[in-house]
């Protein structure tokens, strides 16, 4: 397991694919009208301070994943909860991301299709994927990523030049004060997408230049972040206010928009393309943060084993989360942001920081003494 | 006892008086060696009854069936490996060597044995008629052996005919029996000489070879026409002829109990991968068939993983294409008997690297390529993508194209999906017929197949001309794929998609997709990442990936084949007129 | 792990015979429905339908024949909503109706002047089908039934008739503009908006439209035509505006693509003839004295396309002058319409929306009574125009003839 070694270039690919995944995708801060972009990039500047709690977690403890470190901080027992508290939180998220995939496909073009059957297949090819290991996700990820990236340049320009963009419908900004914004960016954008990141704590020891990681991992969130900007800046100015407030997607509906030529239309086939990698990706990297946890927790020798039995909780609980699509987001937006985002991604790291930094220096000073105290025996014995 | 011994065991191989106790086990294990390379049951049987006494026949009989059992036993292993390495020696006698070969040889016809007399000395000349040359030996063996020689020359006949007599370029003195068989199987003409235990084996390969032709399945337009032959030699010769550095190596070997194949492993000392080529050499070392028949058979049994449709070794039978392969440090294994030359390790985009790539200016080259991997793409999800447009997506369909196309299929009675399956699975048949046939009947195919395809089942109604174009389309992508192992690795995942698609839609295209994607990203070739230099993304490789760069900046190998010397050009390659500095100094030049 | 292949291996091959058609179906098994169009149901309870399908068979001439029959068939229903409308309707209809390729929602007049049309418009905001680029026009007049079962002569398809003419208006005259679903919704919803949609109207015998009969006659007895822009409130039809001033609309809406200017010259009247290649419309607000006002500068390019006068073209001075003249008349033009639509007290220009960007403050005082504050809103119109050619003669004959 040790002999898994990701590239610098690599994690930043999986790290820009899996924060864009399913953020493009279901509008984020839309409540917020014409100002959600600026809550998203609030969440951005959060997300990333958030980030270097994790980094630091990960510099004391550089070949550790999440759930190993968890128990040489908070000590064998409760580390062990932590431990499998997070990896059921890693398997709820990734059975939500299937569901938000599920939900869309359903809604829009597989309106007699069972949810059941969409997610089966979903999940069949995370495990394929489990199976082959990060390696192989990592080098999908290169290649899908320039897919991905030409895929939206193209869909950016044909926004463009179908002369959707009015970039008026972003005024007048900040209308209702900053607070209202501020509220979001806590609720919402800092844990989704940003603070998700908290699954790279269990991938960053597979990288090969540790050193990297920083400056790596920051580069992909600011990208994402860049990118997951400006489309909510293109869904504001092509939608209109209004009707981004009623969009569940609205990516979906400013794409299906674009007219060009009256040949170039209807191109939601496209964004379901994108939605697919976007979410595959997602999903398995939860899944496989969820299996590498269960793994390093119950001492399984081969993680490729745990991916079925992993993926079929997945599978059925992303089928029954919610009843309805209503239920779904509204778990998502008012439940899920404060009482499980919030403790896994901020509250238990940043803890786990604070006894970590004392617990370090106290075995500084340990390792210090015993050299002082090894250098001060050496001449007597001499 | 000893008469008994005396025939069995050709009687010059052991002098009586070495006959003691002490090694009459040695003289029995001899014996089964002799039984083994073949004499026959009859003439075991004929010698004994003849000169037998009674005082032996207990243990005769004892023996013989004690030897009889093994014989059964060695003829089977015979059967199966009978080239296995003699270390038995030659005889002294000419004419008994040429008994055994003609027995050994079950009379075989196109055995040549001719005897000679040189002074008193009487010898044979053995060779396989049609793998040896026979003007070779008539001119440089037969007419200088025939020449009246004097007398001290018939002192000492065998140092004459080594140094004199036989005057072709490559002599070896042959001491083992088996070592004969061998050199006679690959053309070599063995003289025997009586009085001696050692035979003269003069190189005379030769006899009937196909001469080198243009290739016929990599056709190119500027690159060098002449494509390799069966014939192993001419092939590491057309190699050497391009790579004239003596760090150019050759290792040969034998595979194939039955066949002896000759294999050939090439490579460039110091830029190849040692770590591969010794991979590839136990890779070839471990396979033990009866028979191995061409370059298919070592490509299957070489390749890092069975269950793929994708390629992960390269075949070519382009001695260029081999060429610049040797020199980026892969490693070429040629199989004698098939003019198709394996390189490996072998990656994705090289199957999408025309010759034409290289002979031609890097924007055109650039274009080309990225359009073959669109038709690679095309061919692969042309149909899928009807069939799911037409079943699940009909709104993504342009109105006007969309009404045409139900118009079109108004009438058709099959259901997209089972249209496209006939039509797909008709032309494959139409394909594959048109590949099998007679040059001759092939075209008469290719009038019936677009008769019946294009007009008549459109016409009668069957299938609808939209579905005609998608077939042909796909067909013609296909096509432009350079590699015939990668295509047909489309052909066959097309049908996979296909079947997705028609239950899925777009949403099944996609995971399928996936799906591959993550299957070629697993796929290894001798260790290195199939996808690489795409994924595992490698800045420095990208000249020759997707995109093919101007010749001046392939300044490095690729990284993962080639370890250590990766550097191929000198610095400042890139071409343009004189700089500026310098026709400045040349005006002043002129000025002075 | 070979054993969980296999179970994989089963698991997927099993899924295709699970359900081979859920979302599966045939183009053949479609009606295309390429315009619909909604009616008052009888009594004013309910909606009528009808329904533009397209014949696929007779739209292409190809090798499958066809072209003998008529290319469409209009279907009728009825129901107490669209959706229950739309499903009833499958008594009828031999085939599923699918509207992804609907290209025009027609609503009669009588509609939208009564009942309003906030209760249609959900049913094709919501469904995953329908184009959000759909176009929505009002039946002036006239029935939906009758619109949308009139043959036309020059395109095949009626819908597209409707469709390009559009097109062409908003290119070549500037009265209307296409207006989708989206667009008029918006406009629904907004406080700072009211919507407008194209009128369009039957000029002939209006029941002969559906016979082949009038496609078989050069002059057909029944002719589509544009007519004016729809004023809505509240969902509700309110008025038209036409001709020039619809025009002004369209121009406030920058919207106008290519149109022509008459203008008068030394009395003789519309004696030049302007067309514009390219314009642009800005509307800012400025808050003076806690009360808002709107500035419209208009900036067009344009060519002399006719001179009936002599008059000298190739003079810069000359050029200057029918600029100005140029300018004025399209001022006057967009004066009259935002004074038309202040009387009506509909903001159709969105003026309140550039308020809302500008102060959203002041919009919050002034939205809860903007009709009202919309018909005193003191609105200023800038308009600048460049002549750039004057085709391929330089001063008109007629100066030759003096």
């Amino acid at each position: 397991m040790d002999t898994i070694k990701i590239s610098s270039f690599q994690l930043f690919v999986l790290v820009f694919l899996f924060e864009m995944g399913s953020a493009i995708v279901v509008g984020i801060a839309s409540g917020l009208k014409q100002d959600a972009w600026i809550a998203v990039l609030l969440g951005m500047a959060g997300g990333l301070l958030l980030f270097l709690v994790y980094h630091r977690l990960f510099s004391y403890y550089p070949d550790l994943p999440l759930t190993g470190y968890v128990q040489k901080i908070t000590g064998k027992f409760i580390g062990s909860i932590l431990g499998f508290l997070y990896i059921v939180y890693f398997i709820y998220c990734a059975s939500r991301v299937t569901r938000d995939i599920g939900e869309l496909l359903t809604t829009t073009i597989y309106t007699n299709t069972p949810l059941f059957i969409i997610n089966t297949l979903m999940i069949l090819t995370v495990i394929y994927a489990i199976h082959k290991g990060l390696e192989v996700l990592a080098r999908v990820g290169e290649l899908l990523f320039m897919m991905v990236y030409l895929m939206a340049f193209t869909g950016f320009l044909l926004v463009v030049f179908s002369g959707l963009i009015h970039l008026e419908n972003l005024k007048p900004i900040l209308e209702n004060g900053i607070m209202p914004v501020i509220k979001k960016t806590m609720g919402e954008t800092i844990t989704f997408p940003f603070g998700e990141m908290i699954i790279f704590t269990m991938i960053l020891p597979h990288l090969n230049e540790p050193k990297k990681a920083k400056f790596v991992c920051l580069s992909g969130m600011i990208l994402s972040g860049i990118n997951i900007i400006i489309t909510t800046i293109i869904n504001i100015a092509s939608l209109g206010t209004d009707l981004i407030i009623r969009s569940p997607f609205p990516l979906l509906s400013t794409i299906s928009k674009i007219e060009l030529m009256n040949f170039i239309e209807r191109l939601d086939v496209f964004f379901m393309l994108y939605l697919v990698i976007g979410g595959f990706f997602k999903i398995t990297l939860y899944f496989y943060a969820a299996v590498l946890g269960a793994t390093e927790l119950f001492k399984f020798k081969n993680p490729g084993k745990l991916s079925f039995p992993v993926g079929f909780i997945v599978l059925f609980a992303s089928l029954t989360i919610a009843s309805n699509y209503a239920e779904h987001i509204k778990e998502g937006l008012k439940i899920v942001p404060i009482y499980l985002h919030w403790p896994f991604q901020i509250i238990i790291p940043m803890m786990l920081l604070v006894i970590a930094f004392f617990r370090n220096r106290k075995k500084k000073q340990k390792t210090n003494s015993d050299q002082t105290s090894k250098s001060e025996m050496s001449p007597a014995n001499q | 006892m000893f008469l008994f011994l005396h025939f069995v065991i050709p009687h010059r191989l052991i002098p009586f008086h070495a006959l003691n106790a002490g090694n009459l086990k040695s003289i029995f294990e001899k014996l089964d060696k002799t039984n083994r390379i073949g004499y026959s049951n009859q003439y075991w049987l004929g010698v004994s009854s003849s000169k037998s006494e009674a005082g032996v026949m207990s243990f005769l009989s004892r023996m013989f069936s004690k030897q009889q059992k093994k014989r059964q036993d060695d003829n089977i292993r015979q059967d199966q490996d009978p080239g296995k390495p003699e270390d038995l020696p030659i005889l002294r006698d000419h004419k008994d060597n040429i008994n055994r070969i003609k027995e050994e040889l079950g009379n075989s016809t196109d055995v040549v044995i001719r005897e000679y007399t040189l002074g008193t000395h009487k010898g044979a000349i053995v060779y396989f008629d049609g793998l040896a040359d026979s003007k070779a030996i008539s001119d440089f063996v037969l007419e200088s052996i025939n020449e009246n020689h004097t007398e001290d020359v018939l002192n000492e006949p065998f140092k004459f005919l080594l140094e004199k007599a036989v005057a072709l370029g490559d002599i070896k003195v042959v001491r083992d029996w088996g070592k004969t068989y061998q050199l006679l199987l690959s053309g070599e003409t063995i003289i025997f000489l009586d009085g001696f235990n050692k035979a003269i084996s003069g190189s005379t390969r030769g006899g009937e070879r196909r001469a080198i032709s243009e290739p016929t399945t990599q056709l190119s337009i500027r690159g060098p026409k002449d494509a390799f032959t069966e014939s192993i030699r001419t092939n590491t010769a057309l190699i050497r002829r391009r790579i004239k550095s003596p760090n150019l190596w050759l290792e040969s070997m034998k595979i194939g109990r039955v066949t002896q194949t000759d294999i050939g492993i090439m490579y460039i000392k110091g830029i190849a991968n040692e770590k591969i080529v010794e991979e590839i050499r136990t890779r070839l070392n471990r396979i033990d068939m009866d028979a191995i028949g061409g370059s298919g058979y070592i490509e299957q049994l070489i390749e890092d993983q069975t269950w793929t449709t994708f390629p992960t070794t390269y075949h070519t039978e382009r001695p260029d294409v081999v060429a610049s392969q040797l020199v980026e440090g892969r490693i070429a294994i040629i199989v004698d008997g098939t003019p198709f030359v394996i390189t490996a390790p072998a990656l994705f985009i090289q199957f999408f690297q025309a010759p034409d790539d290289y002979y031609f200016r890097f924007d055109i080259s650039t274009g080309i390529r990225l359009l073959r991997i669109l038709s690679f793409f095309l061919a692969l999800i042309g149909p899928a993508t009807y069939v799911a447009a037409t079943t699940f997506h009909q709104e993504m369909i342009p109105t006007t194209m969309a009404i045409a196309i139900a118009a079109q299929r108004e009438n058709v009675p099959f259901p997209a999906f089972v249209e496209a399956l006939i039509m797909e699975v008709v032309f494959e048949i139409l394909r594959e017929a048109g590949l099998r046939l007679p040059r001759a009947v092939g075209q008469a195919v290719s009038i019936v197949g677009a008769l019946v395809i294009g007009q008549a089942a459109v016409q009668a109604g069957f299938v609808s001309p939209v579905m005609v174009i998608v077939v042909s389309m796909t067909a013609i992508a296909n096509f432009s794929t350079p590699s015939f192992a990668m295509a047909i690795s489309a052909r066959l995942l097309r049908f996979v998609l296909m079947g997705i698609a028609t239950f899925l839609g777009f949403y099944g295209i996609s995971l399928g997709l996936i799906f591959m994607f993550l299957h070629l990203c697993s796929l290894r070739s001798f260790g290195i990442p199939y996808m690489s230099p795409l994924a595992p993304f490698n800045i420095h490789n990208q000249q020759d990936a997707l995109i093919r760069f101007p010749i001046f900046t392939f300044t490095e190998r690729p990284h993962l084949i080639s370890k250590g010397n990766i550097v191929r050009t000198g610095t400042n390659q890139k071409p343009g007129p004189p700089k500026k500095s310098e026709n400045d100094s040349a005006k002043k030049g002129d000025q002075e | 792990m070979k054993r969980t292949w296999k179970i994989l291996l089963m698991i997927i091959s099993a899924v295709p015979f699970l359900g081979g058609c859920w979302n599966q179906k045939e183009l053949t098994d479609l009606a295309f429905v390429m315009a619909l169009g909604v009616d008052r149901g009888e009594n004013g309870h309910g909606y009528k339908l009808t329904f533009q399908i397209v014949n696929p068979g007779n739209v292409t001439t190809g090798q499958m024949g066809g072209g003998g029959g008529l290319p469409i068939a209009v279907y009728k229903s009825s129901g107490v909503n669209l959706t229950d409308a739309s499903r009833n309707a499958t008594k009828e209809v031999s085939r599923q109706l699918y509207y992804a390729h609907t290209n025009v929602v027609v609503i009669s007049e009588k509609l939208a002047k009564k009942e309003g049309i906030s209760n249609i418009l959900d049913a094709l905001d919501r469904d995953p089908v329908f184009r959000t680029t759909t176009q929505i026009i009002i039946a002036r007049g006239t029935t939906a039934e009758e619109m949308l079962s009139t043959l036309t002569i020059l395109d095949k398809l009626p819908v597209n008739n409707i469709t390009k003419s559009l097109d062409v208006t908003e290119n070549m005259l500037g009265e209307n503009t296409k207006i989708t679903i989206d667009d008029f919704i918006s406009g629904f919803v907004s406080k700072g908006k009211h919507p407008i949609a194209n009128g369009f109207t039957l000029v002939g015998k209006k029941n002969k439209g559906k016979y082949k009969s009038n496609i078989d006659s050069t002059i057909p007895e029944v002719i589509i035509k544009t007519d004016g822009l729809a004023i809505f409130k509240k969902g509700k039809l309110t008025g038209w505006i036409d001709g020039k001033e619809a025009r002004g609309a369209v121009w406030v809406l920058d919207k106008v693509k290519g149109t022509d200017v008459n203008i008068d010259w030394n009395g003789k009247n519309n004696a030049i003839n302007l067309i514009t290649l390219r314009s642009k419309t800005k509307v800012t607000a400025i808050v003076k004295n806690d009360k808002p006002v709107i500035t419209v500068s208009i900036e067009n390019e344009g060519n002399v396309s006719q001179a009936d006068l002599p008059i000298k073209l190739t003079d810069p001075d000359v050029i200057g002058k029918i600029e100005r003249k140029m300018e004025k008349s399209i001022q006057k033009e967009v004066l009259g319409t935002i004074k038309a639509a202040q009387k009506q007290r509909s903001d159709i220009f969105g003026f309140g929306d550039v308020i809302h960007r500008t102060d959203p403050k002041l919009w919050k005082q002034l939205s809860k009574d903007w009709d009202n504050r919309f018909a005193d809103l003191q609105v200023n119109v800038k308009v600048d125009s460049y002549l750039r050619r004057s085709g391929i003669r330089t001063n008109p004959f007629s100066v030759d003839l003096k």
